[in-house]
């Protein structure tokens, strides 16, 4: 079977405020397969994200990402949404005075408006929010309130998979999706996640617990440290770092 | 003398008594001249606009038949380029309305109150504007009449090759327990060819227990020059709730008197701005509580981007018996830039003990975090910049009671 590689990254390098944080960085992730990433705290793996989705304060300083063969990086974080890629956040962020329901609206006509398709009234929007919140516990009482303001730390991460789900992308990074999450929660969310796998869907699985990786089965394994990939396995890699730790792969300092 | 005061042949000039008025007018005006930077009041607007000599002063009114379209049923009087336009709205029971001409002519109770609230050589745009004491309204509220759909004074201007140059005087009464929402719409339409001068005072006596929303919103041309000063005398038990809305004109000033004069009378006095460019907006308030057991409240929200300075001087003053007084202010700023500018005077002066003030004001700058999350869900910089400064203002705007206004209001600052 010949595979269609999504996401091409070429030995990427960044950096944060003169801090070079990712060192040549390789990964190819071909349509339909789940990669996750692990490493120690402040490897860059949260840096990663935000530089493939183009966030201010990240400066790439070397290397090439293709994303379905166009250049990633030129393009700017909504275009990359509207492109198909979503990133569930490590922290997601509070807004405020805006309604969720009121911001998940925009987003959703704004990706539709991209590829010409009618924008939804609000009856179809709301039926719409209402199925797939019902399957990942959000009532319509949450998405009354202003965006993740007070939201508890697993409401954050459902209403982010609730997100996915309603904006359909082609590739998620999850950056820690199952950080704040209780055991009952993180089954219901990892349930959302495999709703997507269609055999097209594509995923980068951030995580520290081998746990989130027994529901959502990834195909590889990758350790990052020092701003690259220094190890890579299957499923069972995830098991071995489980055990062990990170020690072989951090650099005496 | 300053090219703002011409002699022009105003109707009733031939009656002395009313000459006089519009002489003081003209002699305050004349003594202090248009205000500059030396001005204490006008230290961060500076009006040097205004001290051009090519001001015209239309002297025939010419009908337009520009409709304004609002989303609110309402009882509309409307001014064209500074003059009366007869309306075919039928009033309820309870309400007058007469062009202020008429009502300074044959309605000998007006000048209980006319040109006696505001004390013009403290204030020399009132002064100008008295100089020409001509258009106008007066509203008459009756006692125990609540009026059900709000009141709107529209004036409406179509700038021309000149600049023009007009006032509007407006004397708002309400007796014993009426209760009215009234609203001042500025705006115009055509091309914006002149930067003309809308100088407007309104003065507004709430008798005791008279309930009054005021809401404005001031949308003149960029290019425009719109002064205004409304000063409300307050009595027992009455409460003025106020709302003003700039989002026009080059220079903007909006200030407002509140005198709580008896026991009981509170003051809501709010309002937003939204400016670009090169505006000057101004909102400028002194909330005198002259009595005890009198309350006040402000809160002052700006969204300055481009080059655009933003004002806000606000002072709250209590008299020595005003006891059991309180009295808040609170003037945030969103700055869209980094040549966008505010600057604020709070000013408390307090003679009484026994009360409760407090005054903020705090700016800042849109979140990058949240932009950035609203981008990376696809949603465009520009509508989510939107979005960001229509939440922001949401609080403010939501403190307008009628409905229906709220929702006009909140379409306006978009
Ligand atoms: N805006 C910033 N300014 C300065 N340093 C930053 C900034 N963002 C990230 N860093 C630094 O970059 C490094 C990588 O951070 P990053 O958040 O990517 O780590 P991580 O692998 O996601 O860690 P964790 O597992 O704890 O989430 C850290 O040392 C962090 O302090
Ligand atoms: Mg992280």
């Amino acid at each position: 079977m010949s595979k269609t590689p999504l996401l091409e990254i070429e030995d990427l390098c960044a950096r944060v405020e003169d801090k070079e944080i990712i060192k040549g960085f390789n990964l190819t992730i071909n349509e339909g397969e789940v990669h996750a990433l692990m490493g120690p705290n402040g490897a860059g793996k949260s840096t990663l994200s935000n530089v493939l989705c183009g966030k201010k304060g990240y400066e790439v300083t070397g290397g090439s990402v293709r994303f379905k063969g166009k250049d990633l990086l030129s393009m700017s974080p909504e275009d990359r949404a509207r492109e198909g890629i979503f990133l569930s956040m490590q922290y997601p962020v509070e807004i405020p005075g805006v309604p969720t329901s009121t911001f998940l609206k925009h987003a959703v006509n704004a990706i539709r408006k991209y590829h010409n398709l009618p924008e939804l009234d609000t009856m179809e929007f709301l039926k719409m929010v209402r199925e797939e919140g019902r399957k990942l516990g959000v009532d319509s009482e949450m998405i009354k309130r202003p965006l993740n303001v007070g939201f508890s730390g697993g409401e954050k991460k459902r209403l982010e998979i609730l997100q996915m789900s309603i904006l359909k992308p082609s590739f998620a990074i999850m950056d820690e999706v199952d950080s704040g999450l209780d055991i009952d929660a993180l089954k219901v969310v990892s349930e959302g996640v495999n709703a997507l796998r269609d055999g097209k869907f594509s995923m980068l699985v951030i995580t520290h617990y081998q746990r989130l990786l027994n529901y959502v089965v990834p195909d590889f394994v990758h350790v990052y440290a020092d701003g690259h990939i220094v190890k890579s396995g299957n499923k069972d890699l995830a098991l071995e770092l489980e055990e062990k730790g990170y020690a072989e792969f951090v650099k005496e300092k | 003398m300053s090219s703002l005061l011409q002699k022009i042949p105003l109707i009733g000039k031939e009656i002395p008594w009313l000459n006089d008025v519009r002489q003081k007018g003209a002699e305050a005006f004349a003594k202090t001249g248009v205000p500059t930077a030396k001005t204490e009041a006008w230290k961060y607007t500076k009006p040097r606009e205004l001290c051009g000599d090519d001001f015209v002063i239309k002297q025939s009114k010419k009908d337009s038949d520009w409709k304004a379209d609002l989303p609110f049923e309402a009882y509309q009087i409307r001014f064209e380029n500074g003059y009366f336009c007869p309306q075919e709205s039928t009033l309820p029971q309870g309400v007058e309305v007469v062009p202020l001409i008429e009502a300074m002519l044959f309605h000998p109770e007006v000048w209980k109150h006319l040109c006696k609230m505001a004390d013009i050589n403290k204030y020399p745009f009132a002064a100008l504007n008295q100089s020409y004491l001509n258009e106008g309204v007066y509203i008459r509220i009756e006692k125990n009449v609540e009026l059900k759909k709000p009141l709107v004074i529209i004036s409406h201007t179509t700038p021309g090759e000149e600049n023009l140059f007009f006032n509007l005087h407006n004397l708002i009464v309400l007796e014993e327990n009426a209760a009215a929402t009234l609203v001042e719409y500025h705006t115009w339409s055509g091309e914006v060819k002149s930067r003309y001068f809308a100088n407007l005072v309104n003065e507004i006596y709430l008798s005791a227990g008279a309930h009054l929303e005021h809401i404005k919103v001031q949308a003149e041309a960029f290019k425009a020059n719109h002064v205004a000063l409304s000063v409300v005398a307050a009595n027992k038990d009455s409460e003025y709730k106020s709302f003003c809305l700039q989002r026009g004109a080059n220079i903007g000033r909006n200030e407002t008197l509140v005198k709580l004069q008896e026991s009981g009378a509170c003051a809501e006095v709010n309002a937003a701005y939204i400016m670009n460019g090169w505006a000057t907006l101004d909102t400028t308030t002194d909330i005198e509580h002259l009595s005890a057991q009198t309350t006040s409240h402000q809160l002052v929200k700006g969204v300055i981007g481009g080059d655009a300075k933003g004002v806000f001087q606000g002072k709250i003053h209590i008299a020595p018996n005003a006891v059991k007084t309180e009295g808040n202010q609170l003037h945030k700023a969103l700055l869209l830039s980094n040549t966008a500018e505010v600057d604020v005077k709070p000013e408390l002066e307090i003679f009484a003990d026994d009360v409760k003030c407090s005054h903020g004001a705090a700016s800042g700058e849109l979140d990058e975090d949240q932009l950035f999350y609203m981008r990376s869900r696809g949603i465009g910089l520009e509508e989510a910049r939107q979005i960001l400064i229509d939440a922001y203002l949401e609080d403010v705007i939501g403190k307008i009671k009628h409905e229906g206004i709220r929702n006009w209001v909140e379409k306006e600052a978009k």
